[in-house]
C-alpha cells in the first residue's frame, strides 16, 4: 500500500464514472456465486488443500478475472465452476440453483485448443446447437456467430489448417452459440503470442460489449486482467485462497493507449505485491529448493559486457 | 551440408525422389542379394549337379550331390582309374533361382495343376482370403465395440480386460482340436482359429487407443451440454476413428499370420494346402510362389487400405 502512495496514485480510488459503473454492476443480479467452496485431493501421500473458503459473487455482465501465483488453484476454480472437478465443501450457485457436473449453462474455453479435429469449423461451432436443435437452424445460427467472431470466411476449413488465434476465436464462438449464462475461460490466450494475444484481448472485450454475456477469465498476466476485468479476484497459494477482491478503477471502453495511465499502474503495482509477496516458508518449498549457482563461463579476456 | 551428413540427420525429411528410389531399392536389395547368391558360381553353391555320372554306379544326370561327396567321389574314380564325374555347382533345392520362382509364379495361374482335383493357385488364394475375410470380421464384430466401451468406460474396462489379459497368451493353435470338436473338420474351426488368434489383442489394442483420445475433447463436449451416450457416438468415436482404422490395418496383418496355423486344422485347405502339397513333391519353386502371393495380397490390401484412409479422414494430418 506504500507503493501505491508513493506513486501518488491510490487503486482505490475512483472516477465518478467508474464508481457509477460499479454502482450499476453491483445493482444487477447475481449470476453465479460460491459459498464456502473448497477444494481437498486425497492422494496416497495424504491430504493437499487446493483451494478453501471461496466466497464469490459474479454478477450479470460483469467481466472478472482470477490470478494468483503459480499452485493457487485458480485452474482448479474454474474447473469446479464448470463442474468438471467435483468440489469437496461448499457449494456453486448458477442462478441461485446448486451446479452438480457440467452443463451447456454455463460455456468454457480452455487453453489447450479443444476444437474437435474430425469437424470443420462450421460443425464445431453447430456442435452445441446440434444437441437440441435441427440441423439447418443450428447452421444458420452458426453462421451469425463465425460472422461475430470473423471466422465466417473459415467455415469449411478443418481447425488444423487454422492458427492458434483462430482456433479460439472458433472455440469462443462454439462456447457462446450455446447462450450460455457465464462464460468460463481457462488462460485462453496463454499459448498464444504477444501480438496475438492483445488482438485476441481488444477483441473479446468487443463481443463481450455486444453480447450479453458474463465472464469469468483466469490469467496469470497482470496486464491482461487488468485490462479485460471489472474485478480482479487474487488467489494466494498453499493453501489456495481469496487474498483480495480487487475493484479496477480503468475507465471503459479500454484501449491499448491505457496501460500506462495512473489507474492503470497504480492497479499494476498493486497486484505485483500481493503476487510477489513473500509467502509462509513452506510455500512453494520444490521451486524454492532450486538455486542456481551462476558463476562466469567466459573466457577470461572476454570483454562482452 | 554434404550428403552424407543430410542423410544421417536425425528425422531429416526426403524428398519424394528419393522416397522413391530407396522405396524401390528396398525391394531390390533382397533381390539382388538373392540373385548373387543364385547365379554368381562359388557364392556359397554348397551342392553339385551331376552331368556326367562317369564311372560313379549310384550317379545320374541331374542329381544333386554335396560338394564334398563329389569330391571324394572323384578322388575314387582317379584311384580306380575309371571315368570321372562331372557336375556344376548348384544351391540345394530348396533355393530355386528368381527366374525359377517367377517362371512357377506365370505357370501357376497358366497351366492346370499336375494332380488331378488338385485346386489351381488363385483357388487356393481366394478360399483362404475367405477364411481370413470371415476370421477378420467376426473378430472386429465383437473386438471393435467392446475394445472402444473398454477404453471408454473403466467398469466395462476393468470387467473386462484382466480375463483378456490372461485369454491373449493362450496360443491359438492350441484350440485347434476343440475347434474341430465343435465346429467341425471344414472352414469352421480354421476361421475359429483367426478369431481366437486376433479377437483378444484387437480388445486391447482398440481399447488402449480409444483411452488415448484427449480428454479435454470430452469436457469440452460436457460444457456444451454433451451427455451419456453422446458422448460416445459424438466425440469419442470420431475422436479415436483414424487411430482405429489404423489398428485394423496392422490387425489384419495379424489375422493373416495366423492363417497358416489355421489352415493345417482339420481338412487341409487353401494356401497352406497348397504349399505343403508343392514343398511334398520338392516344388520349391512353387512354394516361394505361394508365400510371395501373400505378401503380395497383404501389402497390396494396405496401400488401398492407406490410400482410403486419406480419403476417409481428410483431417488427420500423419504428423499430428
Amino acid at each position: 500500500m506504500e507503493s501505491s502512495a508513493e506513486a501518488g496514485f491510490d487503486y482505490r480510488a475512483q472516477s465518478a464514472d467508474v464508481r457509477a459503473r460499479f454502482d450499476r454492476l453491483k445493482a444487477r443480479e447475481v449470476i453465479l456465486e460460491t459459498r464456502e467452496l473448497g477444494k481437498i485431493f486425497r492422494s496416497a501421500q495424504g491430504e493437499v488443500t487446493a483451494l478453501r473458503g471461496v466466497d464469490l459473487q459474479v454478477r450479470r455482465r460483469e467481466f472478472l478475472c482470477v490470478i494468483g501465483p503459480s499452485g493457487c488453484g485458480k485452474s482448479t476454480l474454474i474447473r469446479m465452476l464448470a463442474g468438471l472437478e467435483p468440489h469437496t465443501s461448499g457449494q456453486v450457485l448458477l442462478d441461485g440453483k446448486p451446479v452438480s457436473g457440467p452443463g451447456r449453462d454455463r460455456g468454457m474455453v480452455f487453453q489447450g485448443y479443444t476444437l474437435f479435429p474430425w469437424l470443420t469449423v462450421k460443425r464445431n461451432v453447430m456442435f452445441g446447437p446440434m444437441m437440441t436443435m435441427g440441423d439447418t437452424a443450428a447452421e444458420s445460427l452458426a453462421g451469425t456467430w463465425l460472422d461475430l467472431v470473423g471466422m465466417g470466411k473459415f467455415a469449411d476449413a478443418y481447425p488444423h489448417q487454422l492458427s492458434g488465434g483462430m482456433k479460439q476465436r472458433v472455440a469462443i464462438a462454439r462456447a457462446l452459440i450455446n447462450q450460455p449464462r457465464i462464460l468460463l475461460m481457462d488462460e485462453p490466450f496463454g499459448a498464444l503470442d504477444a501480438q496475438t494475444r492483445t488482438r485476441m484481448q481488444t477483441h473479446l472485450l468487443d463481443i463481450w460489449r455486444n453480447v450479453d454475456i458474463t465472464v469469468v477469465f483466469i490469467t496469470h498476466d497482470l496486464d491482461e486482467a487488468i485490462f479485460l476485468a471489472d474485478r480482479i479476484l487474487v488467489l494466494k497459494a498453499h493453501p489456495g485462497e481469496v487474498q483480495e477482491l480487487l475493484e479496477v478503477p480503468v475507465p471503459r471502453p479500454r484501449d491499448l493507449g491505457q496501460l500506462t495511465t495512473p489507474e492503470f499502474l497504480a492497479t499494476r503495482r498493486r497486484l505485483d505485491t500481493l503476487i510477489h509477496q513473500p509467502g509462509p516458508p513452506a510455500a512453494d518449498a520444490d521451486e524454492e529448493a532450486i538455486r542456481p549457482q551462476v558463476i562466469r563461463f567466459t573466457n577470461v579476456a572476454d570483454n562482452v559486457e | 551440408m554434404t550428403l552424407l551428413s543430410r542423410w544421417f540427420g536425425v528425422r531429416v525429411p526426403l524428398t519424394s525422389s528419393e522416397r522413391l528410389v530407396l522405396g524401390i531399392g528396398a525391394f531390390a536389395l533382397p533381390l539382388l542379394f538373392w540373385s548373387i547368391v543364385s547365379y554368381v558360381p562359388y557364392v556359397w553353391h554348397p551342392m553339385v549337379r551331376i552331368s556326367d555320372p562317369g564311372g560313379v554306379d549310384y550317379f545320374q544326370p541331374d542329381m544333386l550331390v554335396d560338394r564334398d561327396v563329389f569330391a571324394t567321389e572323384t578322388g575314387n574314380m582317379r584311384q580306380q582309374n575309371l571315368a570321372l564325374p562331372a557336375g556344376i555347382p548348384a544351391n540345394p533345392v530348396y533355393l530355386p533361382a528368381p527366374h525359377e520362382v517367377l517362371r512357377a509364379f506365370y505357370t501357376a495361374f497358366t497351366t492346370k495343376p499336375q494332380q488331378r482335383d488338385a485346386p489351381w493357385l488363385h483357388e487356393s488364394l481366394l478360399h483362404s482370403i475367405r477364411i481370413i475375410f470371415w476370421g477378420f470380421l467376426i473378430s472386429s464384430l465383437i473386438g471393435v465395440p467392446l475394445g472402444i466401451l473398454c477404453g471408454t468406460y473403466n467398469v466395462i474396462g476393468r470387467l473386462n480386460e484382466p480375463f483378456i489379459e490372461f485369454f491373449r497368451y493362450l496360443p491359438a493353435p492350441a484350440f485347434g482340436a476343440l475347434a474341430v470338436a465343435i465346429l467341425g473338420i471344414y472352414d469352421g474351426p480354421k476361421i475359429a482359429i483367426i478369431v481366437i488368434g486376433t479377437l483378444f489383442q484387437q480388445v486391447l489394442i482398440i481399447a488402449n487407443t480409444t483411452r488415448k483420445l484427449d480428454f479435454a475433447l470430452v469436457e469440452a463436449a460436457m460444457t456444451l451440454g454433451t451427455k451419456r451416450l453422446r458422448l460416445l457416438t459424438h466425440v469419442v468415436v470420431p475422436g479415436t476413428l483414424p487411430d482405429l482404422y489404423r489398428d485394423q490395418r496392422i490387425l489384419l496383418g495379424w489375422a493373416w499370420t495366423y492363417l497358416i496355423v489355421a489352415e493345417l486344422i482339420g481338412t487341409s485347405s487353401g494356401i497352406t494346402w497348397f504349399i505343403t502339397q508343392q514343398a511334398r513333391y520338392q516344388h520349391f519353386d512353387n512354394v516361394y510362389a505361394a508365400i510371395m502371393m501373400i505378401g503380395f495380397i497383404g501389402l497390396g490390401t494396405d496401400l488401398v487400405l492407406a490410400r482410403l484412409g486419406r480419403a476417409f479422414f481428410p483431417w488427420d494430418r500423419p504428423g499430428r
